[in-house]
Order: structure tokens, then C-alpha cells, then sequence
């Protein structure tokens, strides 16, 4: 039997003191990789894992505008194209997303 | 004393063919759990002061590579040690992989065999024959599951059946339909309850334990009342099968009819945050339902992480491009975060409700891959070494048994094999290995495996 990830989406709340990000639980947890998804201008600079400990500080100090939201791997199916990415399968969003300036 | 299922017969001198089949055929033709318990004595099967009392079998179909788990060897050339990083445990000295940083914490509970290895064929099948039962064999010889072999031994404790495998069975692998799975020549009444539903749907209930809806309940109870008077007319000319099939019905209709049996199932009662913890999938719902199994009376949950290999993420790495397209991507994104957080919460609870201590939670697969990747970035099947791991019971976790060469491509030190494990469960368990042999095709004495345990795995 495939495994399938319909139905409710997985959500957590996530605030920031000073550069530091914290996540509470995540609700109806798929239990996929769990991960931060940090811009910085609006371009991916970092994707760290988010499973292991509830708070992230990005290390990095050049001047911008960092956004960070949680993402969760959401498995649609194993597929892949030429480039060996997933095709169906990809990373959503599941929390609110916070915002800094350096 | 020879302990033929829970038949203890008194030898002074090992035992006799003549008393086997004497024990034997009483064992087989008709004795119930309370006859049973009746015979029972100090003998080879001493479940009462094994510290051991239940079993859990987590089995990673398809076989994660070693070299990407739980056997690193960051110094190896790249082709050779892969993507992924070590990340240190919570034991010094022992590292396994980044992407299970949960496990790590609790390495002071687990005992990895990084020497395990077997010589017979590459296919998923040999693997799972010989994790399943301790054997490899062929259809003429079908061996039984560990977990019917316990049934046999022990019995039920509870409504609920001996021996449970989630979600459901092994299926298509690639050569053929011997998983070992099966109860074999111990009979129907041995066989495991599979489940065949996912446990993770929202609309999850087990249809085995659904009165038929135009069934009401006297006309249930006489159906059930009919079927004994058949038997008890049957019982005079009975047969082992007969038996059998009796118990069988007998087993379904206590299941069907139990609150207790529908109350185990109803994952519902668990509050949502506990569920959260185990992973909203179909491998983390069914290592929560293992843990509801093992407390309402289940001795020993077989769990298949996956019944398939085939068009879909699971284990098996070959980065073929086509039906067995697994990558790394597979591995970090979905396997390892899935397994991680799953495992970990199946010990924690079953530690934070007292049973850990008394069960064993072993976690197996069929082989390793192959230490250098394949030219598509994957690996492929290797037999000649691997890594499992286990722990609870009076397994002494922290340690490390075995090791492989620099490249992981055989054990260097204390080499393991297969039928090893399932010794060192059933010794666990409080079985006599010398002493205790099931009735094999045409009854005669078999012993349970052909190893001895790991001594070193025990505190």
C-alpha cells in the first residue's frame, strides 16, 4: 500500500525573538523531513532541518531581508524527471512566516 | 525436561522420538490454553522468569545501505561513503547518520549488530526467509514465522491473537511469494492476524473485527453455538488440520466478539498530540497500534515498513530511473525523518508505560547495499554485510557488536548472521534453544533455529 498525505495539512506556529525563530508542535504531523526555509531578498539561501530542536538562528549576517517559514516534505508519489528531482512530490508550507532586517 | 509447545515432558537423557510424538500429537490434536496451562512446569520454556515477554519486529523492506545509516565510513572515498554526514550520539564513539538526530539522542537504549551477513541468494526474498523465520528455504520446505513459532509456544494471553503483522504482508518483492510470513506446518490456528488496512486513513477500522451488518446478535451467537456442535461431532474422527481449522474459527469469533479486541484497534483513543509524535503515516500509525497491541495482550507485532518495493519511496536505493527509482532525495526527505521520528516515539512510550523492559524491539531487513554506488547514484543489494539493531528487554544498549571492513563490504569482527537474531529473541524470550523443537512436516522434532544467541547483546 502507497502512502498518502491528503486531508488535513500539518501546521505549526512559529515566532522570532530578536534572530532566532521558534516553532511550536506541529499539528497532524506528516513526519517527513521538517525544515526552514530561509530568504533572504526573496532568494532560498538556506533550507536547515527543523525536526531535531525547536529553534533556529541563521548564521548569516549580510545585510537584507530574511523571511523564514516551515516547510514539511509532502509525498505525492517516488517519481522523478531527467534531472532526478520529484515530479509530483515537494516541500509545502505549514506555518506562518516571520520576517527580519539586518 | 522437553517442552513441546507448552507440553513439559520429563527426560532423563535428552529426549526420545517415542515421547516427542506422544507430547506431540497431544500438542497438536486438541489442547486448548487451559490444557495447556494445566501441563505446564518448570521445563525449557520458561516464560515466567524471562525478562523478555514480547517482541516487536520493525522490518525495513527494500534495506536501507548501511553505509548510509547506521554503518558510516566518512573516511571512505567519496563513491564509496556516499552523501550523507555522521552526526555523534548521545554514547561516545558511536556516530550514525544526520538524518536521524532523534535516535541519536537515545543510543544509550539501542544495540547495533554492524556485522550481520548472509550467504545465500541477493533477493529480498532470502533476506526476509532468513529474518523471518532463521531459515532460507524453498516451497517444498516452508518454515514458520517467529511470530507463529511464539504463538505455538506460548499461546494467547489475551482475545487478542499471538502474533499480529501491520499493516499487512509482504507482498510482491521480485522472486516470488516465500516471505516467511506464514504459520507453514504449525497450521492455521498459528497464523498472524494481518491487519491489510492502513492504520494512518482517517475512515481506518479493521473490517476482520465487523459483525456482518445483517448479522444480529442471536442469530450471531447461534451461528457461533452451531459451529461447535459441528466440531464437538467432528472432534471424534479429528485430525491435526481439523484442530486447526477449529481453532482458526475459534480465534475469529473470539476476536469478533471481544470489546476488548476492538478497544486495542481504536486508535482513536489516542490523544492527537501522541499521534502527531508517531508520524499522521501509515508506519508511524502502525507503530502506535504495535504499542496498543503489545499492551492489550499481543506477544509479538511484526511490522513491514512497506509491502512492496516497486513504484514507490521505500528502502530500496537503486536509482534505476524506472519502478526502482529510490535516491537519496527518498532518503533524506522521507525515510529517514519517517523511521526517526516513528522509532523514537515507539520506545519512548512504550519505556514511559513500563513495557520497554519487557519487550524487545528488534529492527530488521533483508540485506545491506552495495558499498560503491552504482553509476546512477544508488546501491544495490549486498548480502555480505549490514546493520540491524535492537533494544528494550534486558538488551544492554550503548554497545556496538561487530564491525565491517574499511569500506563495509564484510564483517571485520564478530561476524552475525541471521538466524542469530531470532536465537536471541527466543533465548530472550525464555526458550531453552537445546531443549525445545516444534513438531516439523510429518512430526518430526524440529528445532526453532539453528544458532546461538548473541550473548553479548544481553546485560
Amino acid at each position: 500500500m502507497d502512502q498518502k498525505y491528503d486531508g488535513t495539512i500539518p501546521h505549526a506556529e512559529i515566532r522570532l525573538e530578536g534572530r532566532r525563530v521558534f516553532r511550536g508542535e506541529v499539528a497532524h504531523d506528516w513526519g517527513l523531513r521538517l525544515q526552514w526555509e530561509v530568504r533572504r531578498d526573496g532568494k532560498v539561501i538556506a533550507t536547515p532541518a527543523a525536526r531535531a530542536e525547536s529553534s533556529y538562528e541563521h548564521p548569516d549576517a549580510t545585510p537584507g531581508t530574511y523571511e523564514i517559514v516551515l516547510q514539511m516534505w509532502k509525498y505525492v508519489d517516488y517519481r522523478k524527471n531527467a534531472e532526478r528531482e520529484f515530479i509530483n512530490s515537494k516541500f509545502i508550507e505549514v506555518s506562518n512566516k516571520v520576517t527580519y532586517t539586518i | 525436561m522437553l517442552n513441546i509447545g507448552r507440553v513439559n515432558v520429563p527426560v532423563c537423557h535428552g529426549f526420545t522420538r517415542r515421547s516427542f510424538l506422544q507430547a506431540g500429537s497431544a500438542g497438536l490434536a486438541g489442547l486448548t490454553l487451559p490444557n495447556l496451562m494445566n501441563l505446564q512446569s518448570a521445563g525449557a520454556v520458561d516464560d515466567k522468569s524471562a525478562k523478555i515477554r514480547n517482541c516487536i519486529t520493525i522490518f525495513l523492506v527494500g534495506s536501507p545501505g548501511h553505509l548510509d545509516t547506521w554503518d558510516m565510513k566518512p573516511e571512505a572515498p567519496a563513491e564509496i561513503r556516499g552523501k550523507f554526514s555522521p552526526i555523534e550520539t548521545n554514547v561516545p564513539g558511536i556516530s550514525i547518520c544526520e538524518h536521524f538526530p532523534l535516535m541519536a539522542r537515545m543510543m544509550h537504549k539501542v544495540a547495533l549488530i554492524r556485522s550481520l551477513h548472509h550467504k545465500t541468494g541477493a533477493t529480498h526474498e532470502n533476506g526476509q526467509r532468513w529474518m523471518m523465520t532463521g531459515h532460507d528455504f524453498n516451497a517444498d520446505s516452508v518454515k514458520p514465522h517467529s511470530g507463529s513459532v511464539i504463538a505455538r509456544l506460548f499461546g494467547q494471553k489475551s482475545e487478542l491473537p499471538a502474533s499480529v503483522v501491520l499493516p499487512g504482508p509482504i507482498g510482491n518483492t521480485g522472486a516470488g511469494p516465500l516471505h516467511g510470513q506464514t504459520a507453514a506446518y504449525l497450521g492455521s490456528a498459528h497464523e498472524p492476524f494481518f491487519l491489510n488496512t492502513d492504520p494512518s486513513l482517517p475512515e481506518f477500522h479493521v473490517a476482520d473485527l465487523d459483525v456482518p451488518k445483517d448479522q444480529a446478535g442471536f442469530r450471531f451467537d447461534a451461528r457461533s453455538k452451531l459451529l461447535s456442535q459441528l466440531d464437538d461431532a467432528q472432534r471424534r474422527s479429528e485430525t491435526r488440520s481439523t484442530t486447526m481449522h477449529e481453532s482458526a474459527y475459534h480465534r475469529a469469533f473470539r476476536l469478533l466478539t471481544s470489546p476488548k479486541a476492538k478497544e486495542a484497534f481504536d486508535l482513536d483513543r489516542e490523544p492527537g498530540n501522541l499521534r502527531d509524535r508517531y508520524g499522521r503515516n501509515t508506519f508511524g500509525q502502525s507503530c502506535l497500534l504495535a504499542r496498543r497491541m503489545i499492551e492489550s495482550g499481543v506477544r509479538y507485532v511484526t511490522l513491514n515498513h512497506f509491502d512492496t518495493v516497486f513504484n514507490l519511496t521505500c528502502w530500496d536505493m537503486h536509482a534505476d530511473g524506472g519502478g526502482l527509482d529510490n535516491t537519496y532525495l527518498d532518503y533524506e526527505r522521507h525515510l529517514c525523518p519517517q523511521f526517526d521520528l516513528a522509532f523514537t516515539a515507539l520506545i519512548e512510550d512504550l519505556d514511559q508505560r513500563g513495557l520497554l523492559q519487557e519487550t524487545v524491539v528488534a529492527v530488521l531487513s533483508e540485506f545491506g547495499r552495495t558499498p560503491q554506488l552504482n553509476p546512477r547514484g544508488g546501491r544495490d543489494h549486498y548480502p555480505a554485510a549490514w546493520t540491524n539493531f535492537m533494544c528494550g528487554g534486558n538488551i544492554r544498549g550503548g554497545q556496538v557488536i561487530g564491525s565491517t571492513d574499511k569500506i563495509g563490504s564484510r564483517p571485520h569482527t564478530n561476524p552475525i548472521e541471521p538466524p542469530q537474531i531470532l536465537a536471541s529473541i527466543y533465548h530472550g524470550m525464555g526458550i531453552n534453544l537445546d531443549t525445545t523443537m516444534l513438531p516439523g512436516p510429518g512430526e518430526r522434532p524440529i528445532r526453532l533455529v539453528e544458532a546461538e544467541p548473541i550473548r553479548q547483546l544481553f546485560s
